[in-house]
């Protein structure tokens, strides 16, 4: 709680622009506007909806400012808005692909745009081994992995903006982390071992 | 003892595996993006919040006056306990429309109005009594108390 912390930079700015001061917004702005989209962007996977996402969020803090106490990290408060964002992102997807499913029950089921194999081949190709290795995270360890490398949130942090407890917050981004450094590995070694890495023929190096 | 738990290294900062994520490309939002979210800023900015609770405060003593209105104003049909009010206050408007009335038809009470048809009866008059009460009943088309002696 920062009732007994000093105010950070962004809550006095939060507060200016709470107050009125419209100028205080786009210094705000221009210091989370980078981590908030790469964590939206590598959430979802899919560059208009993370721009649909990143203007909802920003328009969540403009409109409920009035209401804005720093009671925690500006960072916290902002990516607590954008956990909110991309869930909800998430259960309207399921929503529609379930409800399409059940209408097409006869046909191939649909997959909502961003899970596509095409459209995930599309976007891994365009990145490195890591950011794909990363896009094949479950979401929650995904998430725990941005929240700690775009905002710096401590573990605290992501388990209060992700509403799970402190274990399963480090849990989700220790497996994250082990996945990730292993995919780096991968990627170091030669074509011939990496592929037999790949296809099991070969032990993951430790 | 224990080997280092690969979390709390990470943790630590510093870790190769940041690094590597560090070094990746940094997509940035698009410029049309960045304009789009700070012109809303500022749009919001001119519809101050501070308005909100002004406005709900207005809106609730404007609601509160036509409560009050409502309940104490004059010309409101009551129900129940109020009713004697009610009646004394149309008596009161029943009065003052007779005292100053220019309306021939409205200066005399239904009552004094049937009577004196009443009389023209009496009197043998019923052609004259009978266009009484059809002046009466256009000007008093609901009225049903005992008028029924006075029809023609």
């Amino acid at each position: 709680m920062l009732e007994f912390m000093e105010l950070d930079d962004d809550a006095r700015l939060m507060l200016r622009y709470r107050d009125g001061d419209a100028g205080a917004f786009p210094a705000l702005y221009a210091r989370h506007k980078g981590p908030l989209y790469r964590y939206l962007l590598r959430q979802v996977r899919n560059a208009v909806v993370a721009a649909d996402l990143f203007q909802e969020v920003w328009s969540n803090v403009v409109a409920t400012r009035a209401r804005y106490e720093p009671r925690a990290k500006f960072t916290t408060y902002l990516f607590h808005i954008a956990h909110n964002c991309t869930i909800d992102f998430f259960r309207r997807t399921r929503r529609v692909s379930r409800s399409e499913e059940l209408e097409n029950e006869a046909l191939e089921p649909e997959v909502p745009e961003y899970q596509r194999p095409d459209v995930i081949a599309e976007f891994a190709e365009q990145q490195s081994a890591l950011l794909a290795a990363l896009g094949a995270l479950p979401q929650e360890q995904r998430e725990a992995f941005l929240l700690h490398e775009e905002s710096g949130l401590t573990i605290e942090e992501i388990a209060r903006i992700t509403d799970v407890g402190l274990e399963t917050a480090k849990s989700r981004l220790r497996y994250a982390v082990r996945k990730l450094k292993k995919s780096l590995l991968i990627a170091q070694l030669p074509g011939t071992e990496r592929r037999e890495l790949k296809t099991g023929r070969l032990n993951a190096p430790a | 003892m224990h080997p280092p738990d690969e979390l709390d290294e990470y943790l630590r900062g510093g870790s190769a595996l940041s690094r590597q994520y560090r070094s990746e490309s940094s997509p940035a939002p698009p410029h049309a993006l960045d304009r789009r979210v700070l012109k809303a800023s500022r749009e919001a900015q001119g519809k101050s919040p501070c308005l909100a609770p002004l406005a709900f405060a207005a809106s609730v003593l404007l609601s509160m006056a036509l409560v009050l209105a409502i309940a104490f104003g004059p010309q409101t049909a009551k129900h129940g306990d109020d009713a004697p009010r009610v009646i004394r206050a149309v008596a009161r408007a029943d009065a003052a429309l007779r005292l100053y009335s220019t309306d021939p038809l409205r200066a005399r009470t239904p009552s004094a109005w049937l009577a004196d048809i009443a009389a023209l009866r009496r009197a043998g008059r019923n052609r004259e009594a009978d266009a009484e009460f059809r002046r009466f009943h256009s000007a008093y088309p609901g009225y049903s108390a005992d008028a029924s002696a006075n029809r023609p």
